[in-house]
């Protein structure tokens, strides 16, 4: 080619990256400013014009509204729920990586209803937990549990732990195949090392395998901070937030408040807020764990 | 590396194989599997048998009534069609510019440099699902509301992770080879596809598969933007069939699994690859 290279690489400069940037300018940038620009708007989502309110959608939301506390005490639930699962998590993880026999088909089990269909773990545990004819109900009664039935979804004092509970059952096995292979990528010699000095599997557990699996236990819990916070298909699909905001998460309040009750001012600023709060408790938690280790 | 972890032997020291852990995934196995038993007893059960068995019954016969109406009811075919188009393509372009971003960023010095990795990751940070509100509207100004470029689109230019993990891989491939090919008179255009893209390719397979399952699993996205009849997408077909009211459980389940057909059938044959490239994210050598 007759083209000097440092020609060429400002053409493969430009050329590779070009798209790329613009699409993430357009279709990432752009938006997240809009957003902060609706966020003190009163806008409705399809008028011409609008006002602006300066920081009344956010006055509003903190100060006057209950439902929006109602709804992140709902994505609580999520955030603590899978935190607990964690040490359960890791301990399957190294039951997976230990001498179990069909390990690798108990791994494809355990990551199966990861790669299901949102809507169809949602139906599939409506069905499951329905009041009707549903199967736990049966179950129980096959138990002769009879008294334990109940109407799963819509009893307001155990319908947010039962949505958990399909958020469980839908991503652990992710939690636990990341745990896998962390402890996997440590140096097999430090067991050994451990064991010659006479240190027993607990102690081999905990001065080996947690700070082994650090970085992917920060990558966990990063992503448990998001997931949790931004909960959608499941309380949408299962209960549409209902009995009325009993079990509406963060995320769908604020769909419901942009596309039904047509408030899209006041549904960016929870957008900001939301946005806001994934990356202070990101941080925070990771700052927490820095300290500790 | 990947050689390694599968020829790791056995890490924890838990000497004689307990029962226990045994009984643990058997545990884990049947509450991964009985919601999903439940689902495929009720797809084969006729409309009286439905209403009137508890779910845990076995149906009396081999009924595939339920199947053969949804199938045409819920528009699978269809359905199918909108989702593999929308998967695919977002796959396969967002997998290739990926890659021939992450190759700049590995191999080049440039201006701004600093700037657009900057770019990328606070991409990473800002929660897709938030953007939406405003992401929504700039769709319908672009006039792209209810087509299939509006889910490509977005699936292409918002997600842009893969290129920290496509670097990660390009890093390792020694610049020696870069050099020698120079050397040849090779223009970084041929290095690019002669050289780097061929030894990346396992990884950008990898994470391309999982994509994939992310992408025809996703609601959110079609559910906003391509609401047309015509554009329905395995997972918005499932909500609309379900929807209806006249629906009965047997007719659902059967829905239910049709559209896990696809998924599971990519899981089982790709398994060993979504499994190594969920992990192969995770882990700094």
């Amino acid at each position: 080619m007759g083209i000097s290279y440092s020609r060429q690489k400002k053409l493969i400069v430009f050329g590779f990256l070009a798209i790329p940037v613009s699409l993430l300018i357009v279709f990432m940038f752009f938006p997240t400013l809009k957003l902060f620009q609706f966020s003190v708007t009163n806008w409705d989502g399809y008028s011409a014009s609008f006002k602006y309110v300066g920081l009344e959608n956010f006055r509003q939301l903190i100060l006057k509204s209950n439902d929006v506390w109602i709804a992140l005490r709902n994505n609580s639930y999520y955030f603590f729920i899978h935190l607990l699962a964690i040490p359960f998590e890791i301990a399957v993880a190294s039951i997976l990586c230990g001498k179990i026999r069909s390990s690798k088909f108990f791994q494809s089990i355990t990551f199966l209803p990861y790669v299901i269909n949102g809507v169809a773990v949602a139906l599939t545990f409506s069905y499951f937990y329905s009041p009707n004819g549903g199967a736990l109900n049966s179950i129980l009664d096959f138990l002769h549990l009879s008294v334990l039935k109940m109407g799963w979804l819509s009893n307001i004092y155990i319908v947010n732990f039962v949505l958990v509970s399909v958020s469980l059952w839908r991503f652990c096995g992710l939690h636990v195949v990341l745990f896998i292979a962390a402890i996997l990528s440590i140096p097999n010699e430090y067991y050994e090392a451990a064991s010659i000095d006479g240190a027993n599997s607990l102690r081999q557990f905990t001065n080996i395998t947690i700070p082994g699996i650090k970085t992917v236990l920060e990558l966990v819990l990063f992503l448990n901070v998001r997931g949790a916070l931004s909960v959608f298909d499941i309380p949408f699909l299962m209960t549409n937030g209902g009995p009325g905001y009993e079990t509406s998460t963060f995320m769908v309040y604020t769909i419901k408040t942009a596309f039904q009750f047509n408030q899209y001012g006041l549904a960016s600023a929870m957008a900001v807020i939301l946005m806001i709060l994934i990356i202070i408790f990101g941080y925070v938690q990771s700052k927490a764990i820095k300290i500790k280790g | 590396m990947s050689n390694l972890v599968t020829s790791t032997p056995p890490k924890t020291k838990s000497r004689p194989t307990g029962s226990f852990q045994y009984l643990v995934m058997g545990l884990i196995t049947v509450i991964v599997f009985v919601p999903l038993l439940i689902i495929v007893l009720a797809s084969l059960k006729t409309l009286p048998e439905i209403s009137q068995m508890t779910p845990l019954a076995l149906p009396h016969g081999f009924y595939l009534g339920n199947f053969t109406e949804t199938f045409v009811k819920a528009k699978i075919i269809l359905s199918l069609l909108n989702s593999l188009t929308i998967a695919l393509s977002s796959v396969i372009i967002n997998a290739l510019m990926g890659a021939m971003a992450a190759f700049i960023i590995a191999r080049f010095d440039f201006k701004f440099k600093k700037f657009i990795l900057g770019m990328f990751l606070v991409a990473m940070v800002i929660p897709f699902y938030t953007v939406e509100i405003a992401r929504f509207q700039l769709i319908k100004s672009m006039g792209l509301y209810n087509t299939l470029y509006a889910p490509i689109l977005i699936y292409i230019g918002a997600d842009m992770m893969q290129i920290f993990l496509y670097k990660q891989y390009i890093d390792k491939v020694s610049v020696s080879l870069d050099e020698s090919a120079m050397l040849d008179g090779a223009s970084y255009l041929k290095i690019f596809t002669k050289i780097i893209f061929p030894l990346i390719t396992p990884a950008v397979a990898t994470l391309a598969i999982i994509k994939f399952v992310d992408i025809t699993n996703d609601m959110y996205i079609p559910y906003l933007y391509i609401p047309s009849d015509k554009y329905r997408t395995l997972t918005t077909t499932l909500m609309t069939f379900a929807g209806d009211r006249s629906v009965n459980w047997a007719s659902i389940s059967a829905c239910i699994i049709w559209i896990l057909i696809p998924t599971l059938l990519v899981y089982f044959s790709f398994q060993k690859y979504i499994l190594k490239g969920i992990t192969a994210g995770s882990i700094k050598e």
